[in-house]
């Protein structure tokens, strides 16, 4: 069993050495490859120290020798090695088994393993360099248009951003502007509007004025005619009286005592004549429209209706 | 040579080889050739082959295989029990994280003829990755070539520093979770 297992690990050994050595020598080989195509395509003054380059080629190649060289002998024992296939029963435990011990054996060599320091020839290193910082001039080739792309958009984000700050500013002026505008015309406006409503309300209260004026006047000739136009009554005041002055309306007596009242409120009294029809200055104090004088008769005045 | 063993033959210089074990050869001359398409910086050989043991007369001219991958498509259990028999020719030492299993036509469950858990079963005892894919849709067929590129990198050990061990232990555990 520990021979099994010796056995296993040389062989592990021998695959994770052939694995990186695999790896160098590629890169080898790429590198040599590019050291005769570079002077090719460079600058003049790598080209005037060309046999720097041979020499270095000539190292490497040396160096890739020696690898393959380790990696034919790594392949001739592994070729000693016995095949093996798994069976079903115990497949996964032998395969865990074996898993566990190749890990344990990749660890071991990566414990011992101290890293390759790659050739320290000044040619070498500054080909690899440039190899290096071509990559990286590559790929940054390759990120630049899409900062560009980018840039250009935030560009145009920012200008569009701007118009439109521009705009809304230029709203806002403008709307200040009607603010301030429509405040003048607020102020202006109510005092017309209300000097208006109130001619307007002063029209109409004239109006119902007239309106009730008419009404009343309507009223007092049509239930309070004169008696002369009454045809009969007429005849026998004619006949009871001679012809006297001629005979006022009640509506006219109510008049003048409003005007009298209205005139000369310290003396509301008005003397009656003879063109006052009697039963009319009856019918206005029997019924508490009219006064008459405390010390004259002959004198009434308007029952102070409004006070 | 019946069995199929890594690091029989010696490497051959900025290239890798793939070995694409399946029943269903369309696929397979699609996945290859998305695979081509891909932009690498190395020289790639894929072989085909229905089913393992590869024949012997042509072994000569044949590269080293660093990463073998078996199809199989969930819809038809004659590929399942195809690939189950080709294991037996496989040596041991590749299951070391130079195998992978890819499971194809998982996009239709209704029409799966294979039982899930026995693919789970199969990768877990052969202690593979298990990659599903619907490989007749452009988009998955180029990631997963793009993916299998990347594995066949490692497993031909272009990749300092990372060996194919190392590479399907970190996929075992992601997987597991």
């Amino acid at each position: 069993m520990l021979i099994y297992f010796k056995y296993d690990l040389l062989f592990l050994i021998i695959l994770v050495s052939f694995v990186d050595l695999f790896s160098v020598c590629s890169q080898v080989e790429k590198l040599a490859k590019h050291m005769s195509i570079y002077p090719h395509n460079l600058a003049p003054k790598i080209a005037t120290n060309l046999e720097c380059p041979v020499n270095a080629k000539e190292e490497l190649l040396d160096e890739c020798e020696v690898i393959w060289k380790k990696l034919e002998e790594c392949q001739s024992k592994l070729t000693l090695l016995g095949t093996e296939t798994l069976t079903d029963s115990d497949a996964q435990l032998s395969l865990l088994m074996m898993r566990g011990k190749a890990l344990t054996a990749e660890y071991n060599q990566w414990q011992k393993q101290t890293p390759e320091i790659i050739s320290t020839n000044p040619d070498v290193l500054v080909e690899l360099g440039k190899e290096e910082l071509q990559k990286v001039n590559h790929d940054l080739e390759m990120v630049l248009p899409i900062f560009k792309a980018r840039n250009k958009k935030l560009k145009d984000d920012l200008k569009r951003e701007q118009q439109w700050l521009e705009e809304q500013q230029q709203l806002v002026e403008a709307l200040r502007v009607i603010e301030e505008e429509m405040k003048n015309q607020v102020v202006q406006f109510s005092e017309k509007r209300a000097f208006q409503e109130l001619k307007i309300k002063m029209l109409k209260i004239k109006e119902y004025k007239e309106e009730l004026l008419s009404a009343l006047g309507e009223f007092l000739e049509e239930h309070f005619p004169l008696p002369e136009e009454d045809g009969s009554a007429q005849k026998k005041k004619s006949l009871a009286k001679e012809p006297t002055t001629k005979l006022i309306t009640l509506h006219e007596i109510l008049e003048s005592l409003i005007n009298k009242l209205m005139s000369a409120p310290n003396d509301p009294y008005l003397t009656i004549n003879d063109t006052f029809w009697p039963p009319y200055i009856e019918l206005l104090l029997r019924y508490g429209i009219a006064l008459r004088h405390p010390d004259d008769p002959k004198r009434i005045r308007l029952e102070a209706f409004h006070q | 040579m019946s069995v199929v063993r890594p690091f029989d033959k010696l490497p051959v210089l900025n290239s890798a080889a793939i070995l694409l074990v399946g029943t269903d050869e369309d696929l397979q001359q699609q996945l290859a050739q998305t695979i081509l398409k891909e932009k690498k910086d190395f020289k790639i050989s894929i072989h085909l082959a229905t089913s393992l043991p590869l024949p012997a007369e042509r072994d000569h001219i044949r590269p080293r295989i660093d990463l073998i991958v078996f199809m199989i498509n969930v819809q038809s259990k004659y590929s399942f029990k195809n690939i189950e028999a080709s294991l037996a020719h496989v040596d041991a030492n590749f299951f070391l994280g130079k195998v992978c299993f890819l499971v194809t036509g998982v996009g239709r469950v209704n029409r799966c003829s294979v039982e899930m858990s026995a693919v789970r079963k199969l990768g877990e005892v052969y202690c593979s990755p298990l990659i599903f894919c619907e490989l007749e849709l452009e988009g998955i067929r180029i990631s997963t070539a793009q993916r299998l590129l990347r594995m066949l990198q490692i497993c031909a050990g272009h990749v300092p520093g990372v060996s194919a061990l190392f590479f399907s232990s970190l996929m075992r555990s992601s997987n597991d979770e």
